[in-house]
């Protein structure tokens, strides 16, 4: 039986060499372990011969262990020499697309925390009916005013009509609203027809059984900002009663941000039978109409942004009235990104050459898998930059705006149109200076001859590829014999000249 | 010859030690009187610049006397040329490390 102390030692002896063993590059450490294993059993065996315990002889042989540590550092310095150098990331297409990468995600995770963005980026989830129509007395198509009484809306509702199916009715009204907290708050709420959310086609996340409610008080519906402010965000608002008015009122649910795209920007919306509606509405309070078209309606409409409706009131008299669309409101993002998108790929040629400097003037050319890869890489910025155009300009034009905005739209289509315009051309003029061969951008630019003092002589810059693949060529001055850049491949005879040039990137 | 110029007196005392039979880390040691933070990281530089080679005792003569096998440490024909030329630099090496001492142990 060996004494405590004896086996504490040995404990502590083997816990060094463990320790300095994991200083020890990998593919030698076992070998490097049993060799001073079998050395300390030997040193133990020799130091220890009669298996006495003694402090002088652990203290030798813990010391001879302690030299395992210097050992072992030894050989992890040797690792930078034996190890490869890590390959250069500074011009290669690799920097390229991390950095092309890096904005997208940017401007993507922009565009999911700023609410506005999302809110319009998400429009696209919220169907709204075709064939829809704010009915108005004036032509405009930008500005909506509310101009139909309520009393001609009743008045069209309870006669046939040929070319409108269905109506809704709502007027926007500011009100004292009275919390279950019995906190007061001045809120803007719209006052609607029963069928302005069907007739809209909305899919709302409001349970119908709230709406089916047999309760004789009138739903409402609170916008998200709302929810979020006065509400404190509560996933139990619905069911709680609010006063609204002089009018209790039903949450039924919350309306999520960017699904209203009607005019006006209300905080509740109040949904009202015939009755209610008439009962607290002046019949000649002016409101917003909504007409769906019938089929003749939508054929007699055609395309058009507005048109003139004749019409009589109840004492004959002609009114002046017409039909306009909000189509522009329900127009999805994308399509206004998809329009700009066009449009700056048919600009492109005017404010660059769309070649890529394909010339050159040796036999040797690059493999077709090595142009393939180049034509991906092209192919891989424009998208990335298609990409990054799309979620910056939506950040860009709507962050600051609540609810639609006819001006945040042409700003979605202004900041779509430039960011594809320059970022294309950036990307066929970083092609233009990338080595066919590695993809690597060319370097050390070295300026030959000057064209004022050359007559016939070749007069440019010449930059060359660090992988040693490549020389490029750019005229100072075009010449109809050398118009534009040129590429020389270099043969395996410069290759001694290039360090790294084994090392591609791509 | 560059690896000539650069060997220290403790490498050739440990290339001393081995061409006189004392083939085996410890044992250097104790010929020496190096400590085994000297002795080891100088023997991989050496293996290293191919001046020695390494080789594991076969297990069976290992489990014939009931211990661990050893790893021994030979020279190597450039080991061999470098020691001689060290030997003239260093003219008491041989006397401090004499291959008859290796043999009557």
């Amino acid at each position: 039986m060996k004494p405590p102390a004896d086996r504490a030692f040995r404990a502590l002896q083997n816990s060094m060499l463990r320790v300095a063993s994991l200083l020890v590059p990998g593919p030698r450490r076992s070998e490097w372990r049993r060799e001073w294993q079998s050395e300390l059993w030997h040193v133990r065996h020799s130091v220890c011969g009669c298996g006495a315990f003694s402090w002088p002889a652990q203290r030798e042989i813990t010391a001879f262990c302690l030299g395992s540590l210097k050992d072992a550092l030894c050989l992890r310095q040797e690792i930078p020499h034996t190890r490869e150098p890590a390959p250069r990331i500074s011009g290669a297409p690799a920097q390229c697309v991390l950095r092309l990468c890096a904005l997208l995600a940017v401007s993507l995770i922009a565009s999911r925390l700023l609410p506005n963005v999302r809110g319009e980026s998400d429009f696209t989830r919220y169907h709204v009916n075709p064939g829809l129509i704010l009915i108005q007395t004036s032509s405009s198509t930008e500005n909506f005013a509310p101009t139909i009484s309520l009393a001609l809306y009743r008045d069209w509702k309870g006669t046939r009509q040929r070319y409108f199916d269905e109506f809704a009715f709502y007027r926007n009204v500011h009100e004292t609203a009275s919390l279950p907290s019995r906190r007061l708050r001045g809120w803007t709420v719209t006052h609607a027809s029963l069928n302005i959310f069907t007739l809209l086609g909305m899919d709302l996340p409001v349970e119908p059984a709230t709406l089916a409610s047999d309760s004789d008080l009138p739903v409402v519906i609170l916008s998200d900002q709302l929810w979020r402010r006065d509400f404190a965000s509560d996933p139990d608002v619905a069911g709680s009663v609010v006063r609204i008015g002089n009018q209790p009122a039903r949450v039924a649910g919350v309306i999520p941000r960017g699904a209203w795209r009607l005019p006006g920007e209300p905080d509740a919306w109040l949904l009202e039978s015939e009755s209610s509606l008439a009962a607290h509405t002046s019949p000649a309070a002016p409101g917003y109409l909504i007409a769906h078209l019938s089929p003749l309606g939508q054929a007699f409409m055609g395309r058009g942004a507005c048109v003139p409706i004749n019409m009589r009131n109840a004492e004959d008299d002609n009114l002046d009235i017409f039909g306009v669309s909000f189509a522009g409101r329900l127009q999805d993002p994308r399509e206004t990104f998809g329009f700009a998108l066009l449009l700056a790929l048919l600009a492109l040629p005017a404010v660059t050459s769309v070649t890529l400097g394909e010339s050159n003037y040796s036999s040797h050319r690059p493999s077709r898998k090595r142009t393939m890869i180049r034509w991906v890489f092209l192919a891989a910025k424009f998208l990335l930059v298609a990409s990054i155009a799309y979620f910056a300009s939506l950040d860009l034009a709507w962050w600051n705006s609540s609810n639609y905005s006819p001006l945040a739209e042409v700003g979605q289509f202004a900041w779509s149109f430039s960011i594809c315009l320059f970022g294309f051309r950036w990307a066929l003029s970083d092609q233009r200076q990338r080595c066919p061969v590695c993809l690597r951008r060319v370097s050390h630019p070295a300026q030959v001859g000057i064209a004022s003092r050359t007559f016939l002589g070749w007069n440019g810059i010449e930059m060359m590829c660090v992988g040693g693949h490549t020389l490029l060529h750019v005229p100072s001055l075009p010449t109809s014999w050398f118009g534009g850049q040129r590429w020389l491949y270099l043969d395996s005879s410069w290759e001694f000249l290039f360090a790294d040039s084994g090392t591609l990137c791509c | 010859m560059a690896a000539e110029a650069k060997l220290s007196h403790t490498a050739a005392m440990i290339l001393q030690a081995i061409s006189a039979g004392y083939v085996y880390g410890f044992s250097i040691m104790e010929m020496t009187g190096l400590p085994s933070g000297t002795v080891y990281p100088a023997m991989r530089r050496l293996e290293r610049d191919d001046l020695i080679r390494s080789q594991w005792e076969k297990q069976s003569i290992a489990d014939a006397e009931q211990r661990p096998p050893r790893k021994y440490y030979r020279l190597t024909t450039t080991g061999t040329a470098i020691l001689d030329a060290s030997r003239k630099r260093y003219p008491l090496l041989e006397r401090l490390i004499s291959t008859e001492e290796a043999n009557s142990r």
